[in-house]
């Protein structure tokens, strides 16, 4: 399937991910938690995009059932901002007032400019690795994190069945729309390289 | 010159406009001590984008109301002849016009494009008016003269400052709130394409 095909020939930035310190300090409960609301506040601004690209893109869709899987993607995306508004209003993070780091908007301009200017199959190659990465990282460090982590709710996220019947879902439908082409390789190699520079941005933003 | 850079989308972007338009690129270009691998690589990137600008300024064109449909068609069809342009360049030096983009190109690409399709036609505006304006004060500092006369003459002559005077004139026409974050996150991109371009 072309999705395995994808995150196979990607796995070298998946491993510097998950190997990345943002996400090796999440793991192990040790993160600043101020880098922690950083990195909250920057995600809760990319996942607004995010939900507009599945808009955009499931409005282009020929097929209605596309459409609703569509539907179904934004719904789980809603899920999500609703977990950050919760991680938003314990950290006292003030939404309106997020000013996107340039990884946040580099990300955010890719997204937008692939889902109003491409067709769907390669709107889904840039936001699967999103999917397919976050449900990685969420069970690798599940599996290893230790007791009272203060981020085990993140952890437990992404690792949890919902999210991986989700992540699931958006490979099934890239399979689907998305052909074997030099333009899909681009855009998913090119959002797993936006996914590593979004964990460094909040690393390295100790003001 | 001067009459530009005293425009309130300039004036308010303070110490962006000087880093926008002056850079370490263009100096070795004007005094003669730019290697050509620096040279070249400016060349493939500035053609990558500047197909990005192609989408970006029809999508804005399909955007702008009739009244001022003509200038920004008519710098649609130059941005079109300037490809050419471009390829005929890249083919007397032998370099590609499939390079892979920068990732600093495509940022600014993919700013462009999403800013046309999902802002209103106005903010548009305003980032081609950064664009313009930034080659225009770029160029304009150095002297038509040397290997590169044809490349600075381009982007410093009468027609070139009469279409950006022109694009001023329709932000004036067209304003919006958005206008100056556009016109400012577009001079952080030009900063950083002439600082790509001279360190790889």
């Amino acid at each position: 399937m072309l999705h395995d095909v994808l995150w196979e020939r990607n796995i070298d930035l998946a491993g510097q991910c998950l190997d990345h310190p943002f996400l090796r300090r999440l793991g192990d409960g040790t993160l600043n938690p101020d880098c922690f609301r950083r990195y909250i506040a920057q995600d809760a601004f990319f996942l607004e995009s995010f939900l507009r690209a599945y808009a955009v893109a499931g409005a282009k869709c020929a097929d209605l059932r596309h459409v609703k899987v569509f539907h179904e993607f934004m719904t789980g995306a809603l899920e999500e901002l609703k977990m950050h508004a919760g991680y938003v209003r314990s950290l006292g993070i003030d939404v309106t007032q997020v000013k996107p780091y340039p990884a946040t908007r580099a990300y955010v301009d890719f997204l937008q400019a692939m889902a109003w200017h491409e067709p769907p199959g390669i709107t889904l190659a840039a936001m699967t690795p999103c999917m397919r990465l976050y449900a990685y990282v969420g069970s690798a460090l599940a599996a290893a994190s230790p007791p009272r982590n203060p981020f085990q709710d993140w952890i437990d996220t992404y690792a949890g069945e919902d999210f991986h019947a989700v992540a699931a879902d958006v490979e099934s439908l890239l399979d689907a729309l998305a052909h074997d082409e030099p333009a899909v390789h681009d855009a998913y190699r090119y959002a797993m390289q936006c996914e590593l520079a979004f964990f460094t941005a909040p690393l390295e933003d100790e003001t | 010159m001067q009459e530009l850079e005293n425009t309130p989308l300039i004036v308010a972007a303070g110490s962006l406009w000087g880093e926008a338009t002056q850079a370490a690129f263009l100096d070795a270009l004007g005094d003669g001590s730019l290697p050509p691998a620096a040279f070249g690589r400016w060349l493939e990137q500035d053609y990558r984008f500047a197909r990005g600008l192609l989408s970006f300024q029809a999508v804005t064109a399909a955007k702008t109301p009739r009244p001022s449909h003509k200038p920004v068609l008519a710098g649609l069809a130059a941005v079109d002849a300037e490809l050419d342009w471009f390829e005929n360049h890249l083919a007397q030096r032998g370099l590609s016009t499939d390079a892979p983009a920068h990732p600093v190109c495509r940022r600014y690409a993919d700013f462009l494009l999403a800013t046309a399709y999902a802002q209103p036609f106005e903010v548009s505006l305003a980032a081609l008016f950064g664009v313009e304006a930034c080659y225009l004060a770029a160029w304009s500092r150095l002297e038509a003269e040397g290997p590169y006369a044809e490349f600075i003459s381009r982007w410093s002559g009468e027609g070139f400052a009469s279409y950006v005077r022109t694009l001023h004139e329709l932000t004036r026409r067209h304003p919006h709130p958005a206008q100056q974050n556009a016109f400012e996150q577009t001079l952080r991109h030009e900063r950083d394409f002439w600082r790509m371009t001279w360190e790889g």
